[in-house]
């Protein structure tokens, strides 16, 4: 790219975009669900805004390979959107495959973002070698959602209205113990069909203990491998124990947490919205979600960030005009992330979840205290939601959290495999 | 006479050509280029280098391949020659009936055939929830214990065999039916004069009558069912894929998900080995024992 071309685009960037003609921007997203809704009128109060001037053009696919196999071709033939929804975790897959394009400080700056406006972690998270290739939109983690009324009787609610007494693996279970004693069909609800999904929650309990996963040749560090044994024992024991069902998979999940069976529930918050909407039709028990306790030794909990990528379509690079219409989008949605809040996720706009809106929202509010203590997934090819280290721990955990075979075994097995990636 | 011959050969010629064209163009071109792949460390986009035959050797020797032949043979197993007896008994029974009712039930049969695989996934997930799933109903008793099937390894392919047959079976069914029209009724009828039990009907008129279709519908469900792929990767999905993997999956998996497009390509000129030897051997063997 020539400094011209850079300087055309900063101009453009600043200049009213009145003045030339409509620019229509090519949108691709993976947003079906709740999220998907709040996601389309989002981009239909822009088209609004920007009547006459920019207009997105939205277009939701299928969630996961297929989403990231179609954004890969496409690119690779210059047939691709002029911008895209990514996961954080995807990105450095994406990279070696040569399908972002960079995101470069001029650009960032024309937005009037800079890395500070981003949780550290967050903004690590879209960066592979010092280059950045997708701007943060949220951080979506998991979360531990209660059921306040179950709670309350078993005790475990403080002075401030909060969960009390959970920190520490034996306070913790002694608790899962409490209300099975006070009549809880289950204590807790985690995902045990799908070692897969139990990664979140495996790889938060991990980082609880300093643990740390690795890349190629060296996936658990230290004694990483160790600890990652203890993470899973954790929900072998909750199995073992009559504390979580075995063998559930998500929805089932979802439905032993609102019916009730089951007072607590460990989940994305991508799930707030369910919640909100039984509440306000008086069909749910009062609940709340808060950051993981601590178990182990730390504050620690997985996310990962749905953030905004431009991509690299081989043959056709951008209009300066047409890259300036697309940071616009980029900058307007940072800037209105605050409805994104309602769908659970958090803004990774540092300055929208400082706002006053999104301090009175609950439980987002509580919950957002984790952005502190996040972990996001290893920075490699073989990581990130749908990857090869996704499929290997379905193999590994679902086993081993369901009593199959013991943890040892089962990380050691994930090991061998992905070493032979 | 001689220049009808040739117009006669021109016309064929042109009639044949858009065929032609799209079949070069549209199967063997890519299953020419499938077969150079393999020999190349290829991503899933853009041109690898030539390793000659390090996929092959390295395929030998995955243990995850040797998983996905056995599973995809056993489910060969459990379905081919199951599910075509089974068409084969429900098309004689609806040929018993008449009129409309025939009608309804034989549309009750074929009803599931014109599902999407997704809504059999989804059907089926539910009758099968290991909380509320309706057949657990039935589970409980036979196993002593809430059975999660798509977790619960020996219970998978069964499992997964049993819908493909309730589902795919309709296809099967109609092909027998029009088999059996076919006979003609005065067979039986004779046969019926002559004091022939019904047992002597069925071995010595309907089933030899009925052997040709009976060829066509194993090849083709031994063609479609080496093949298997939506059923097993849906309902395996966050479990324990390794132990589950079937070949196409296997193909996908390491195309999409492991981006080796090289080493898919390798897994993929197998699998198109095996249902070709494959085919070419049941198809010869059925139609010598049908022509004795």
């Amino acid at each position: 790219m020539t400094r011209t071309f850079r300087a055309a685009l900063l101009s453009s960037a600043l200049l009213a975009p009145g003045v030339q003609a409509q620019e229509i921007v090519e949108w691709w997203d993976f947003l079906g669900g709740g999220d998907g809704v709040r996601m389309k009128q989002l981009i239909s109060d822009f088209n609004a805004e920007h009547a006459g001037e920019i207009q997105i053009n939205a277009t939701t696919l299928d969630w996961g390979i297929p989403f990231y196999t179609k954004v890969q071709t496409a690119a690779a033939v210059g047939e691709g959107p002029d911008i895209m929804t990514y996961h954080a975790s995807r990105i450095p897959l994406a990279v070696s495959q040569g399908t972002l394009a960079p995101i470069t400080p001029e650009d960032l700056a024309a937005m009037g973002l800079s890395p500070d406006s981003f949780a550290p972690s967050t903004w690590e998270a879209v960066n592979v070698d010092g280059t950045t290739y997708a701007i943060p939109f949220d951080t979506h983690p998991i979360v531990l959602y209660y059921n306040k009324d179950m709670l309350e009787a078993a005790g475990l609610i403080g002075e401030d209205g909060l969960p009390t007494g959970l920190d520490g693996l034996e306070n913790f279970n002694a608790a899962l113990q409490t209300l099975k004693d006070n009549g809880a069909e289950w204590a807790i609800a985690q995902v045990t069909a799908d070692g897969g999904f139990a990664f979140r929650t495996i790889y938060s309990l991990l980082c609880q203990q300093g643990g740390t996963i690795g890349g190629d040749g060296d996936w658990f560090p230290g004694d990483s491998q160790q600890k990652l044994e203890n993470a899973v024992q954790v929900i072998a024991d909750w199995v073992a124990n009559g504390y979580n069902p075995s063998y559930t998979d998500y929805p089932t999940t979802v439905a032993l947490f609102t019916s009730g069976a089951a007072p607590f529930m460990i989940n994305g918050v991508w799930e707030v919205p369910t919640m909100t909407d039984l509440a306000a039709r008086g069909e749910l028990f009062e609940w709340g979600a808060i950051e993981l306790p601590v178990l182990f030794d730390r504050p620690c909990t997985y996310a990962d960030s749905h953030a905004f990528a431009i991509p690299n379509n081989v043959g056709k690079p951008p209009t300066a005009e047409k890259h300036a219409a697309v940071l616009e989008v980029i900058r307007w949605m940072s800037e209105h992330s605050l409805f994104w809040a309602t769908a659970g996720h958090i803004p990774a706009n540092l300055a929208v979840i400082q706002s006053e809106e999104y301090q009175t929202m609950e439980p987002q509010a509580t919950y957002a205290s984790l952005i502190a203590n996040m972990v996001f997934d290893p920075k490699s090819i073989h990581a990130g939601v749908a990857s090869a280290l996704f499929e290997e721990a379905g193999n590994a955990f679902t086993a081993a959290m369901n009593g199959e075979v013991d943890a040892a075994t089962a990380v050691a097995e994930m090991k061998a495999a992905m070493d032979r990636l | 006479m001689l220049t009808d011959r040739r117009k006669e050969l021109i016309a064929a010629l042109v009639l044949i050509t858009p065929f032609l064209v799209i079949y070069g163009w549209m199967f063997v071109w890519p299953t020419i280029q499938m077969v150079t792949i393999s020999f190349t460390n290829a991503p899933l986009i853009g041109k690898g280098d030539w390793i000659g035959l390090d996929n092959y050797r390295a395929l030998l020797a995955d243990p995850v391949f040797h998983t996905a032949l056995w599973n995809t043979s056993y489910f060969v197993i459990l379905t081919v020659v199951p599910g075509t007896a089974v068409a084969l008994l429900i098309a004689l029974m609806v040929s018993r009936l008449r009129g409309w009712l025939q009608s309804l039930v034989l549309a009750l049969f074929f009803l599931p055939f014109i599902l999407p695989v997704t809504v059999v996934y989804v059907i089926w997930d539910w009758l099968t929830n290991v909380r509320f799933g309706l057949l657990q109903g039935v589970i409980e008793p036979l196993a002593g214990r809430n059975v999660n099937v798509w977790r619960t390894l020996p219970w998978f392919m069964p499992g997964v065999a049993l819908i493909t047959i309730w589902w795919t079976n309709g296809f099967s069914i109609l092909l027998f039916l029009a088999g059996l029209r076919n006979i003609p009724r005065d067979l039986y009828e004779a046969a019926s004069l002559d004091g022939a039990t019904r047992w002597q009907l069925f071995t010595r008129i309907t089933w030899p009558l009925i052997w040709p279709v009976t060829v066509l519908c194993l090849t083709i469900q031994l063609i479609l069912q080496l093949k298997i792929f939506d059923q097993v990767y849906l309902f395996a999905q966050g479990g324990r894929t390794r132990s589950t993997m079937v070949m196409v999956q296997y193909i996908y998996e390491t195309a999409f998900q492991r981006n080796q497009g090289g080493y898919a390509a390798t897994v993929a000129v197998m699998l198109f080995i095996i249902v070709a030897i494959f085919s070419v051997l049941q198809f010869q063997l059925l139609r010598m024992r049908g022509a004795r």
